[in-house]
């Protein structure tokens, strides 16, 4: 394996997830996140080379809706700059390869956009093809159900395996003051709730929700400056598949253990079982078991701790929700988890996903010590 | 650059304002095949896949390149989609070259496209802002403001911008895959309507469905053929704020901070002596005036007297936008990519009728949102 | 419908409908509830004191807070301006009609603003120009409470001082 430049996550910020963001607008929520994200770093805006920003159209519900973070991102003077219509885990991986290419040592990835203020299960049931899927009027959690159904009919999982991932989900929540849904709830109770789509109930899927995030990269050498203990990049991949729903295998995700396999080889590391704690970017119970058999964890087992943050499923702030779960495994690992904290935590995995059904998957491996010397 | 990285391939659709005969995946394949027979390369040759787009609702498609993995032959690679307004086809390539630099990709293929004409492209680029009175109508309502201020700083006579136009007419007639390709003289540009006032309908960019692919590859692969490439000097991608007290919209901060970026990067000192042509995004005709200056090909003040003077037309000193440019040309999403991908063809000595002679350096730009996003590339016949 | 039809399927028409509620934020709804009183409100950077209209939460060039709200007047002078002559799906107002970037006198960027009660011909860049608000209980405390600028007939500002408030 080539030796790549040592990366860390020196910093993360983010607002609370809430349903909605009575008192700000959309970039007006990102400008604490940055602010708040520098003075954890102790520098000031300038210091920072690259930013690169997330979000979409879509959601904010008119065209080129990215460009106020401009002006709440510290873009003067003018900034190499980039923005992805992706949530902030993939902006994080062009900020780490314009790091492997030298081009910076330290970046701001922020994420945004208030998913409340539209209807995101419908604007997301647009990302369909317009031709043949969309026309069926699939929304977000009806192709996830789909998932889901494919999943339960391949394994034999049950309503229950569902609603106990939810529960654990739920329980670890009430420790994170960041998340959206800090309650916890049997499995009984939330095999009670209605059905969202058969078979995701209301009480598997998150509700609607709205944050901002910066995280801040730095490259070795500038990194140790900036935070006591960095965590450094291990390894990282990503792979997207067909979005067809019709032509993969949707009770399996096969991009998520494709780009563990890769991720887990750069980080040299035998696979995802050997880290302390894995945060899954699984807005729904089905595509936690589908990503935990994808990445070979075992749900019930200890180790590695599977979202101590509570999970999408606690708040899913539409293209942060990635980006978060980079942003709790530095907290994890940079002794910054307080109540949730999986003690003697060393290596970890988070995982992002964007599109249908799981259909592009980034799968990170970090840790508390340097991977390359 | 961290290690060499070069254009090996390069495709591009038919532009038309409407391309009836195709789906959006059959838009974007048409220039994704072109690219990939120019390279001599199949799909699998390629590790990942960068593609960019301008908004969503031209399309009426949320995040369209979900859909289109499986047609951009991205199924199991890495894919990002890039948006940065209207330079996005110019940040996405300069993303692609990233990915090759770093020395994790050898062969990247970036795609930029627009099939606006299955939207409402008008409704598109007249965002609403909450809360405020909508009044601006369109991408020219919101730029004419700078061209009068432009022209009222500098005393620029009035035929200039009508000037510009003809002689992008004339230089699409060389290009097969320009939009409008029909001649018209400065008064057929006088007589055209006017849409915000100063800018006249002949001096605006049309509305077109088009699609561009190119090959990026690492110096070594490159080298290998089947072709000369394009070597990729240097690339840069800047944004500035946009309610800055005081902000000069007519020769933006951004857009010079990227010029000399990769003016030092490429050695180049004296853009109008060592660069042989450019490409250069002038979607109304008064921009090409207000960017010879911005990118110092001209003196401040200066730049619309070597447009009278004839010194950027084809055959003379340096040839501005031979392909026709976004005037011609302007599937939104992909005109940034086609300002760099025409910069690399010149390089390439591939760009037929519209080749311009001797050409050793060239400079491909895009600028997007309020004059905030600048994107460019210098492309050698050398690395 | 039982037959598939004679010719094969060459379009797809879709009409989306898709609702957005929007949130002004605290700092917009200062400016929009002053309106009511025909005050325009900005915020002031707390490092430049550079006033910015409408208030925003941080000044987009120093990166500094902008906490402090600031009245600015309801006049000051265009910069640039077009004329515009193409009319908008959804757009209720008459074609042409002129849009200015008008500084107004207090603030340190320009805003976006409709210009009547003159022809469109006659407006210039420096020329002086004050808001025409709704009247007396008509307004609502919302952007639609100035109805547009005029100009005031005073002599024009110099290029000096416009050239570089666009």
């Amino acid at each position: 394996m080539t030796k790549l430049r040592n990366v860390a996550i020196v910093g993360f910020a983010q607002l609370p997830i809430v349903a909605r963001d009575e008192h700000r607008m959309s970039s007006e929520m990102l400008y604490p996140a940055v602010r708040e994200a520098l003075a954890q770093v102790g520098v000031e805006r300038d210091a920072i080379d690259y930013q690169i920003s997330a979000s979409t159209d879509y959601m904010d519900g008119r065209p080129f809706g990215f460009v106020s973070a401009l002006d709440v991102m510290g873009s003067w003077p003018p900034r190499q700059d980039l923005h992805l219509e992706m949530d902030g885990t993939f902006a994080a991986y062009y900020a780490w390869i314009r790091m492997q290419a030298d081009e910076c040592d330290t970046a701001i990835v922020c994420g945004h956009g208030k998913t409340s203020e539209g209807e995101p299960d419908r604007v997301l049931g647009l990302q369909l093809d317009p031709y043949y899927q969309a026309a069926l009027g699939l929304d977000a959690t009806s192709t996830a159900a789909l998932q889901a159904s494919a999943y339960m009919a391949r394994t034999g999982a049950t309503d229950a395996d569902l609603a106990a991932i939810a529960a654990r989900n739920r329980s670890a929540g009430t420790k994170n003051p960041d998340a959206q849904v800090r309650e916890a709830a049997s499995a009984a109770g939330l095999q009670m709730s209605p059905w969202a789509v058969e078979p995701l109930r209301r009480g598997y899927v998150p509700p609607i929700g709205e944050s901002a995030t910066c995280l801040v990269l730095a490259a070795e050498g500038k990194a140790e400056k900036l935070c006591d203990k960095p965590v450094w990049i291990h390894g990282v991949d990503h792979r997207t598949e067909m979005q067809t729903l019709g032509a993969r295998d949707l009770s399996r995700s096969a991009s998520a253990r494709f780009a563990a396999g890769k991720a887990c080889a750069m980080a040299g590391i035998a696979g995802a079982s050997a880290v302390d704690l894995a945060e899954l970017h699984a807005t729904n119970p089905a595509a936690e078991l589908i990503l935990c058999e994808a990445l070979g964890l075992d749900p019930k087992a200890a180790k590695p701790a599977i979202n101590p943050s509570g999970g999408a499923i606690c708040g899913d702030p539409i293209m942060s929700t990635g980006l978060i779960r980079l942003g709790e495994v530095f907290r994890q690992l940079s002794g910054r988890a307080k109540d949730r904290a999986v003690a003697g935590a060393k290596k970890a995995i988070a995982h992002g996903t964007q599109g249908h059904a799981l259909q592009h998957n980034i799968v990170w491996v970090l840790g508390s010590e340097r991977r390359w010397s | 650059m961290k290690r060499p990285v070069a254009v090996v391939g390069v495709g591009q659709t038919h532009h038309a304002a409407r391309r009836a005969d195709l789906s959006i995946p059959g838009l974007v394949r048409e220039a994704v095949d072109r690219a990939l027979a120019d390279a001599g390369l199949e799909h699998d040759d390629i590790d990942a896949v960068v593609i960019g787009k301008a908004p969503d609702m031209l399309e009426g498609v949320a995040q369209p390149e979900q859909f289109l993995a499986g047609a951009v032959g991205a199924h199991m690679k890495p894919m990002l989609r890039v948006h940065t307004a209207g330079s996005v086809g110019a940040s996405t390539a300069i993303t692609a070259c990233t990915h090759v630099a770093s020395g994790l990709y050898d062969r990247v293929l970036t795609i930029a496209y627009e099939k606006q004409s299955e939207g409402n492209a008008m409704w598109a680029l007249s965002p609403n802002m909450p809360f405020t009175t909508p009044l601006v109508a369109g991408a020219g309502g919101f730029f004419a403001p700078y061209c009068r201020a432009y022209i009222a700083k500098t005393g620029a006579p009035p035929h200039i911008g009508p000037m510009t136009a003809v002689c992008a007419r004339e230089n699409a007639a060389r290009n097969e895959y320009a939009h409008l390709r029909e001649p018209m003289t400065i008064e057929d540009v006088m007589n055209s309507p006017v849409l915000w006032e100063p800018i006249r309908y002949l001096e605006t960019c049309p509305s077109s469905d088009g699609a561009i692919a190119m090959v990026i590859a690492s110096g070594d692969l490159a080298k290998q053929g089947p072709r000369k490439p394009a070597w990729v000097k240097s690339a840069a991608s800047y944004a500035e704020a946009m309610w800055v007290p005081g902000r000069d919209q007519v020769s933006p901060r951004a857009g010079k901070v990227a010029a000399k970026h990769v003016y030092d990067r490429a050695g180049i000192t004296d853009p109008w002596n060592q660069i042989q042509t450019a490409e250069i995004y002038v979607p109304f005709a008064w921009f090409e005036a207000m960017w010879l200056e911005n990118l110092g090909f001209a003196e401040v003040g200066e730049g619309w007297k070597k447009i009278d003077r004839g010194e950027q037309r084809f055959g003379a000193h340096l040839p501005i936008n031979p392909s026709g440019g976004v005037l011609c040309t302007n599937p939104i999403g992909a005109s940034g990519m086609l300002r760099l991908g025409e910069a690399a063809l010149q390089v390439m000595g591939r760009a037929g009728a519209h080749q311009v002679e001797g050409v050793k350096n060239a400079l491909g730009h895009a600028y997007g949102g309020g004059a905030q996003y600048f994107a460019m590339w210098i492309v050698s016949t050398e690395l | 419908m039982n037959e598939p039809p004679k010719e094969p399927v060459k379009y797809v028409e879709t009409t989306l409908h898709l609702p957005y509620h929007y949130v002004a934020g605290d700092y917009r709804a200062v400016q929009l509830r002053a309106f009511k009183d025909k005050k325009i409100i900005g915020s002031r950077c707390s490092k430049t004191g550079k006033v910015f209209i409408p208030p925003i939460l941080n000044s987009p060039e120093s990166f500094a807070p902008a906490e402090e709200f600031v009245e600015v007047a309801d006049r000051g002078v265009v910069t640039t301006f077009c004329v515009v002559n193409i009319p908008v799906i959804g757009r209720s107002l008459e074609i042409p009609y002129v849009a200015a970037s008008v500084a107004l006198d207090g603030a340190d960027i320009s805003i976006f603003a409709l210009i009547q009660e003159c022809k469109a011909e006659d407006v210039r860049m420096g020329m002086r120009v004050e808001a025409v608000w709704k009247p007396d209980g008509e307004r609502q405390g919302s952007h639609e409470d100035i109805l547009h600028f005029r100009p005031t007939g005073e002599p024009d500002a110099p290029q000096e001082f416009y050239i570089n408030r666009l």
